[in-house]
């Protein structure tokens, strides 16, 4: 099965090795932002996005996320 | 000469070198009269000098002989019998090296002494020997060698007179084994994924990997991938803009990073508007060593972050410095300079030069003269040093930059030790404490020497107090994010593989070159291509130990273990074997599924490579090279205009290469492309237009006519 989001071979969880590590660090980067400003998980996902810091996969994991209201 | 003359006139002395210029040198320096004679046979240039005896100088042009496969074709896999071959017979395009291995070859009749004196490392000592045993028919046994680490008359004299008696014959094998070893992994391993992709998709592309150039692309991978996974995190920092006498100065918060924005809030909100009142003065003073003298590894840090000259560049430099006897040899891995080399009369010889004549005078009327050496070693060369000679030619500017940084840094190294001091006020603003800085020098010392390229900057504050009350103009509160780690630059790459221990000061800067020249990486700042991605995948699933620091590192270890005969190059080219059988059956069972991954990853790095920029009429596509299927002839086109979403389309010139190089045009930003036409200079094209500088140029044209 392809990845979700891109069309590697999909894990799991639905998602290639790169986006369920991608997946991962988004999540456990939540609670960082959560603490730090009190943002809303669909916010947290757009700031992520705009980014210029975020990484290529994890942009995509986050749009992905965003437009699918996925967790 | 012509080689019939030789019955009448008796035998010489020849002597083998590995480049024409470093002939050139050695014939000059040891005829009688300073006046080597240039002749040429066969249209191979070599050198006559007249001493107690004739002595005939012929050079290399670098490896005469390689590695090749005893038998022939590309096609095949594994390969494990192998042959030291002439360059032409194993290599295409090389037929110049016939006529020169049968030049030499003839010159070999005529003489009854023979020296090696081509660079006196691994890659030196392979070409002395291949030239000798397979083209002078076996005097590799009988020749002395010469061993010198710069092209100036004096070392090259004393080198003649103090020749060693024969071959360094542990280099030789440590050099044997690196080549044979690193042909093994080469042919294999780049065989096993060119085919594979081959087989899939019926299209020839060669993919290379290699026993340093795989661990090298897995670091690369590993911090790409960081950087690809990684998620900012928000933090704040607060600063304080005090006034001091006439000036601002920035003082930092007590806590670097700040994880809330509330507890940010409250440090401003509590700063608002307040004095502040300097709690505490804290001077130290701290001595900086000089720096140690040049290796070659070094050398191309400091000139990649000096000038961005990349570590090939740099080698590529200092080996013409070398061979106009400017520097000593620069492929060494010293950071020792012995005192044989004679420090005093180096710094008279620069004193010449108005340049240096300030500051070698200074070193000069030291008591004592001893630099400051670092803790690696090279048992062939000392560190890069400057042989004290004057440019008898005109340097370019890259030729000068970088033998003045040898200059500097040599002069640098016999520097005083530099004092510095720095300062920390502590500043107390309604109970919040932050931190003003200053950094000075306070006795140059080595610095002097090596001013114009000594990174540190200077922060001097004015005399403040304890108790003092300062104005705190404001508070600013700044919000940040987390970076991810930095890409490496191959000046920082190359750093990696030196720390590391993986290949050798002699090929690590062509490594990081093979690396771009494959596609599996680009920019300055190194990003993984999906080709790179791919092949350390493929590499990593199905023969993690190819693609080992661990391994490479041992592999390494051994082969200098050969030069000091504590290993033997037979044992290290069977146990290269060992590892490479499994490996290769492995690769060939999954010869499909590895030659999908790769074709896929193939055809999207040309695709990605065959892009121009992004079109400024839609701003959402891609720029290409697109074939008319009408007419064949090629324009750019939008990537929307096959989803029906941009028309924009620009002309190309219908002959020569045009290549996508990723710059936008000075002018106007517009993507551009370089233009090559065969006999012509290569041309930068922007696609607008209605470029200004196109108009200004137009404009001058005209201008010019008129005239």
């Amino acid at each position: 099965m392809k990845c979700k989001i891109c069309d590697r071979e999909a894990g799991e969880n639905d998602y290639c090795e790169f986006h369920a590590k991608a997946h991962e660090n988004i999540v456990e980067k939540y609670e960082f932002w959560r603490e730090a400003c009190e943002i809303t998980w669909k916010e947290y996902l757009s700031e992520i996005v705009k980014n210029p810091s975020t990484g290529e996969w994890a942009k995509e994991m986050a749009e992905y996320l965003a437009k699918n209201g996925e967790k | 000469m012509p080689f019939t003359e030789r019955d009448e006139m008796g035998k010489y002395t020849m002597i083998i070198t590995e480049k024409p210029d470093a002939a050139l040198r050695i014939a000059s320096a040891l005829d009688a009269q300073g006046k080597a004679k240039e002749k040429k046979a066969n249209g191979v240039p070599y050198y006559v000098a007249k001493r107690d005896k004739e002595i005939v100088v012929v050079p290399a042009i670098g490896h005469l002989y390689t590695v090749a496969e005893e038998r022939s074709g590309r096609r095949h896999y594994p390969v494990f019998l192998f042959e030291w071959l002439p360059r032409y017979a194993a290599e295409k395009g090389a037929n110049q090296i016939r006529t020169w291995i049968e030049a030499i070859s003839k010159l070999s009749k005529d003489a009854d002494v023979f020296i090696d004196a081509c660079d006196y490392d691994i890659e030196g000592s392979i070409i002395g020997y291949c030239i000798l045993k397979y083209a002078c028919d076996n005097k590799e046994t009988v020749s002395k060698r010469m061993k010198y680490s710069t092209l100036t008359k004096e070392e090259l004299e004393k080198s003649y007179a103090e020749m060693l008696p024969h071959l360094d014959f542990g280099l030789i094998e440590a050099g044997r084994a690196r080549h044979e070893v690193d042909w093994l992994y080469g042919i294999n391993l780049s065989r096993a994924l060119t085919l594979a992709a081959k087989e899939w998709s019926g299209r020839y592309v060669t993919l290379s990997t290699g026993r340093v150039q795989g661990p090298t692309l897995r670091f690369l991978v590993a911090r790409e991938k960081a950087i690809r996974y990684f998620v900012p995190t928000p933090y704040w920092s607060i600063k304080a803009e005090v006034q001091i006498a006439d000036s601002v100065f920035e003082a930092m918060y007590e806590k670097k990073t700040i994880a809330t924005k509330i507890e940010a809030n409250n440090v401003i909100d509590a700063c608002k508007e307040k004095d502040g009142i300097i709690e505490n003065v804290d001077a130290k003073k701290f001595r900086q060593m000089p720096p140690t003298p040049f290796d070659l590894g070094a050398l191309q840090s400091e000139a990649y972050g000096l000038f961005g000259y990349t570590p090939m560049r740099t080698s590529a430099i200092a080996q013409r410095l070398y061979l106009d006897a400017l520097i000593s040899y620069p492929r060494t891995s010293s950071q020792k300079l012995p005192p044989a080399i004679n420090y005093e009369a180096i710094l008279r010889n620069l004193n010449r030069a108005r340049e240096y004549s300030k500051l070698t005078a200074e070193l000069l009327s030291k008591k004592e003269l001893k630099p400051n050496e670092g803790r690696k070693i090279d048992p062939a060369h000392p560190a890069i040093y400057p042989t004290g000679n004057l440019p008898e030619r005109e340097l370019d500017i890259s030729e000068r930059n970088i033998w003045n940084l040898v200059v500097r840094r040599f002069m640098a190294v016999f520097g005083d030790l530099a004092i510095r001091q720095s300062i920390r006020v502590c500043i107390n603003i309604n109970g919040h404490h932050f931190y003003l800085s200053g950094r000075q020098t306070l006795e140059k010392g080595w610095i002097h020497f090596y001013e114009p390229y000594v990174r540190s900057e200077e922060v001097i504050l004015p005399p403040v107090k304890k108790g003092q009350k300062v104005n705190i103009k404001r508070v600013i509160l700044e919000d940040k994010f987390t970076k991810p780690p930095p890409r490496y630059n191959p000046g920082s790459l190359l750093k990696k593989m030196e720390e590391t221990e993986i290949g050798t000061k002699a090929t690590r800067a062509s490594i990081i070159q093979t690396l771009y020249d494959r596609k599996y990486v680009k920019e300055e700042r190194m990003v993984v291509t999906d080709l790179g991605f791919e092949v350390v995948e493929v590499l990593k699933k199905y023969c993690p130990e190819v693609v080992s620091v661990k391994l490479t590192r041992e592999i390494e270890e051994k082969m200098n273990q050969i030069q000091i005969n504590s290993e033997k190059r037979e044992d290290v080219l069977l146990e290269a074997v060992e590892i490479l059988k499994p490996v290769t059956e492995e690769l060939k069972s999954k010869e499909k599924i590895i030659g999908e991954q790769l074709s896929k990853a193939i055809k999207k790095a040309e695709f990605e490579g065959s892009i121009i920029g992004t079109c400024p009429v839609c701003s959402t596509g891609k720029l290409t090279i697109i074939y008319s299927r009408k007419t064949g002839k090629r324009f750019v086109g939008c990537t929307n205009y096959f989803k029906k979403q941009c028309t924009a389309s620009f002309p190309l010139p219908q002959r020569g290469a045009v290549t996508p190089i990723g710059k936008s045009c000075r002018g106007c930003g517009w993507p551009t492309v370089l233009v090559r036409i065969k006999g012509g200079r290569p041309w930068t094209l922007c696609l607008n237009p209605k470029c200004p500088l196109k108009e200004e140029r137009r404009k001058n044209i005209e201008m010019q006519n008129m005239r």
